[in-house]
Order: structure tokens, then sequence, then C-alpha cells
């Protein structure tokens, strides 16, 4: 039997080391969670699918995203995703994210700088360089690209399309489908709606099908955009007839 | 095709060595010589070394005329800090390059000229492609980067000139057991620094892999460059994470107080990796593939693995050793 003063010692230091335990329990599941967070691989391009996944799970808390006309997406070759842009919103970003997350492939987006740190971060993300040869080689290797149209205020309308980053898709004979995206900055919901691939009805040779192509995506994003019922505020200002009477 | 006489520069080395096993399994190949600084690092049964120091030309020129080769593999490249500095690594390779090649265009038989070469070779400057291919142009930014490309340039030259076939291989970062390389000794330090800004994504290949390569090149007479790259990627944290490394992150100026540091302790960081450890090297190796039917066996995430397993040197006392053994 032990000494009366040596029980009460571990009387009195009872708490102490309940709170050491529990301490170093959770110092220790933290380190253990650092070490599952930072054990990824990255792809071939520097995609690292755990960040993408963890960036995707927090983006929902913020957007409820829902994807429409994923049917339209190649099921394993490589394709061309235009979609329209609403300055800041980073909207090649997050529905790279969305279609990546609907058709269960790794989606890349066209627009990461070259400067750390943003871009390697972005690079993690499934960021590659605005260089025509750059998305020439990804779609190449069968790999689905977000191209974003030149940023607008509104989703009234789609922006330019690059025709250059175009011309990669042209080149590998990769499908180029337009994808129309509005989100309401007071609200939630989401969406990401994909139209089918464009065909030309005349086959160029040259440059010209690059062009035309890129108008042809504009004109169909535009469709996408009208049907989706145009931009939204989510406000009682999108009662207001901005664009005259009825819309007209 | 059988019979052809192949020559092996840098068959001392762990990469040469592993070429002329290789090569002296394949029955196309008559018969197999090599030249080296240093004798190979395995047993070769049909492959007759000769020990030439690089920059002793008329030597090489002699032996290599001599023996006439079909086939010249050229591996006898000295990258910054695996054996030798970066100004000694430097002369020994444009010496060898200039003696070797020089003396292979000598040969009346010769068909084929196969370089070692390396992704240093498309530089890493602002805007450089992720993973460029190998039609992109070659814009080096490291001084490893600029001796392969004057090695690249002189096998190319002398292969205009007397009208034979030019192939190159463009070897991502070599590491395996025993391979003097300057990366592999940085990431096996106990410590290792690490951009903690940037920690971009680099590929490497096995030299079980690289010397299968050398191997289907020579036997295509491969006639153009391919980028020879192991599949998948890792960043420098990751690298450090997979060996239960001390990852030392780093975000700009203090970069060269590690570089010191890292000398000091026999693990240099040349610049050409400390490039790699800030701007990543990728590469699009899909052309071998299609051109050698070259498929990797060993991912890049399974070298790194790989190069952790290995047992460091353990050091015993002569007394104890002896002890041990008798």
């Amino acid at each position: 039997m032990s000494h009366p003063s040596r029980q009460l010692a571990d009387v009195i230091t009872l708490p102490a080391r309940s709170l050491g335990g529990h301490a170093a329990g959770v110092a220790g599941s933290a380190a253990d969670q650092v070490r599952v967070w930072t054990a990824n691989d990255v792809d071939d391009w520097g995609r690292d699918n755990g960040f993408v996944d963890r960036v995707w799970a927090a983006s929902r808390l913020r957007w409820n995203v829902s994807v429409g006309g994923a049917q339209h997406v190649p099921k394993r070759k490589g394709a061309l995703i235009v979609v329209n842009a609403r300055r800041f919103a980073l909207a090649p970003v997050f529905a790279a994210l969305a279609i990546g997350g609907a058709t269960g492939r790794p989606v890349r987006f066209v627009g990461r700088p070259d400067v750390a740190p943003v871009g390697p971060m972005m690079q993690r993300l499934g960021g590659l360089l605005p260089i025509p040869r750059e998305v020439e080689r990804a779609l190449a290797a069968d790999q689905l690209v977000v191209l974003g149209a030149a940023p607008h205020i509104t989703n009234r309308t789609s922006g330019i399309v690059d025709h250059r980053i175009v011309g990669a898709a042209t080149i590998t004979k990769v499908p180029a489908i337009p994808a129309a995206t509005v989100s309401v900055p007071l609200r939630r919901s989401a969406r990401v709606e994909i139209g089918a691939p464009i065909r030309l009805a005349r086959k160029r040779r040259g440059p010209l099908d690059e062009l035309e192509t890129a108008d042809a995506l504009q004109h169909h994003l535009d469709a996408l955009l009208d049907e989706l019922g145009g931009a939204l505020t989510g406000t009682p200002l999108d009662w207001l007839p901005f664009n005259g009477i009825g819309g007209v | 095709m059988a019979g052809v006489r192949v020559l092996v520069s840098g068959m001392g080395g762990e990469l040469g060595s592993r070429v002329a096993s290789l090569l002296e399994d394949e029955p196309w190949v008559g018969s197999l010589e090599g030249i080296d600084v240093d004798p190979p690092r395995r047993r070769l049964r049909r492959a007759v070394f000769h020990r030439i120091v690089a920059g002793q030309h008329d030597r090489t020129v002699e032996t290599v005329t001599a023996f006439n080769p079909h086939i010249v593999v050229h591996i006898a490249v000295w990258e910054p800090n695996a054996r030798a500095n970066t100004r000694v690594a430097r002369g020994l390779t444009d010496d060898a390059a200039t003696s070797i090649l020089g003396a292979a265009a000598e040969c009346r038989a010769l068909e084929s000229i196969v370089v070692r070469s390396g992704l240093e070779i498309y530089g890493r400057a602002r805007n450089s492609l992720t993973r460029p291919t190998e039609r992109e142009p070659r814009d080096p930014t490291s001084v490893y980067g600029h001796m392969v490309d004057d090695i690249e340039r002189t096998a190319r030259a002398i292969g205009r000139r007397i009208g034979v076939s030019v192939g190159t291989l463009r070897l991502a970062t070599v590491l395996g057991p025993h391979v003097p390389s300057a990366l592999g000794r940085v990431l096996r330090m106990p410590a290792v620094p690490f951009s903690a800004l940037a920690d971009p994504p680099f590929a490497v290949i096995h030299q079980h892999d690289a010397a299968a390569a050398f191997v289907l090149a020579a036997e295509a007479r491969l006639d153009e460059p391919l980028n020879i790259v192991a599949p998948g990627a890792i960043t420098t944290f990751q690298a450090i994470r997979r060996g239960g490394r001390i990852p030392v992150p780093l975000i700009g100026p203090e970069w060269r107080v590690a570089r010191a540091l890292n000398y000091l302790a026999g693990a240099p960081i040349p610049d050409h990796v400390q490039e790699m450890f800030h701007r990543g090297r990728l590469a699009d190796g899909q052309r071998a593939r299609e051109v050698l039917g070259f498929a990797p066996t060993t991912t890049t995430s399974d070298v790194i693995d790989q190069l952790y397993g290995w047992p460091s040197v353990v050091h015993t006392p002569s007394d104890v050793a002896w002890e041990t053994a008798s």
C-alpha cells in the first residue's frame, strides 16, 4: 500500500495529468491531420487532387452549384469548355471545380499567372498558363480544360472568346463546348449549364476555323445565358427593365 | 541487324555501367567497348573498358577509331555538384564531348550517335511551358542547361556534317541506388529547404528506366530529341514529407544562407536544383512512348520513396570490421 502523502499527491496532480494527456492527444491528432493534408500527390500537370477536393468542399459552404448538361462532356477524350466570366468572380476556377465534381474527371482551367505564390497555388487547383501551346498540350493529353471568356460586369452577355486558345482545340481536334455560368451575389445558388459541342456549318482549312469557332462559342454562350434568365442580383433590382420595356 | 559495334562513353558511372550491362544482353550488339575516367561499377562480361581521362584527346581518338563503332552512346556528362563542382564538371563534360564525338566523326562505320541531355535545356524562364515537349525551343537558364545545350549542338553539328543520325535523350534528374546526384543528396539531408511560396512540382527518372531508354534509342537509331521522364510529379515539400525529413520553409533571401550551409554539410545546391525548387521541372514524355515504345517502370513518387529507402552509409571502425570479418 502506498504512502498516504503519495496518494494525496496523485489526487492533486490528477487534473494536470488529465489535461496533459488530453493536450498530447489533441496535438497528436492535429499532427496526424497535418500529415494527411500534406501527403497528397500531384499529377503530371501539378494538380493536387486532395487540395482540389478540400477547396471544392470549402467553396460549397458559400455556393451551392448545380451542373446541367454534363452528358455533353466527353467521358475520356479531351475538350475545351468555354465559360462566360463575371469580373472578380473566378468563374473559370469554380466552373472547373463544379464540372470536375459532376463528371468525376480532373478539369483544368486556363489563366494562372506565372508568379508565386498565386501561380503555384492555382497550379495545384489545375491552372494552366494562358499560352496556346500549353493548352494544346493539355488537350492533346485528353484533358478537360475550362477557358473563361473576357470578363463582364454582369452575366447578361458573354465577353470575347480568345481565338488563339480556341485554336489549340482546333489543332488537336477536340470539341469546343460552351458552358454558361450564373451566380447570384446575395444567394448561395449557382448554375453551370453545359451546352452541346460547337459544330460549324462550314469547315475551314485555315485560321478562319478558330475565329469562327470562337464567335460561335460566344453566340452559344449568349443563347445559354438568355435561357438561364440573364443577370440576377437576388434583389428587387432584378424586376427593373434595364434593357427597356419588356426587356427589348 | 547483328554484330553491331557499340561504344559507350561514361561507362564507369552508374548509368553508363547499367547501359553497358543491358547492351551486353542485346542480341544485335556484336561488340561493346567503353571509355571513362573510372572503371565500371558492375561486372561486365563482354564489354571492353578503356580507362581514359577526359581531355586525353589523342588516346581517345586512337581508341575510338581503332574500334570503329557503328553506334556511339555518349553518356559522359558530369552534372554539377554530383561528382565534381560546377567548374570542374563543365570542363570535364566539354572535354569528353569534344574528344569522343570528334573521334566518332572520324569513324567510317559510324551510323548513329545517341547523346545524354537534360530537361534543364528548356530552362524555366517566366511563362515557359509547364510541360514542354521536344518541339519547344531550347532556352537554358542554368549552368547545367547550357552544358547539355552545348553537347546537343556539338552532336547535331557533327551529325549534319558526316550524315549520321543524332538522337538526344533529355533526361529528368536521374535518381537511383548509388547514383551521385545533387538533388538526391539534398533531399536525404536531415533538414531540407523548400520554397514556401512556390513549392512547384518536378519529375525525375529512375536510373534503370534511363538506361533502358538509351538501349532503345541505340537500337532504333534515334534521330530526334526525346524527353525521358517518369510518370507523375512531386513537390519538394511532398518529397520531404515522404522521407520524414524536417522541412525548412524559405521565402527568398535566406536561400543564400541555406545554400552555404548545405555546401558545408556536403550537399551543395547547384543552380539547376535551386531553379527546380523554385520553378519546378516537368516535361511531356509522350513522344518517347510513341517513337521508342519506352514505358518507365517507376513513377516519380516511387523513385523518391526508393531514394529514402536506400540505406545510409554506416561508418564502422576498422578494428570492429576486422573482428566481424574474421
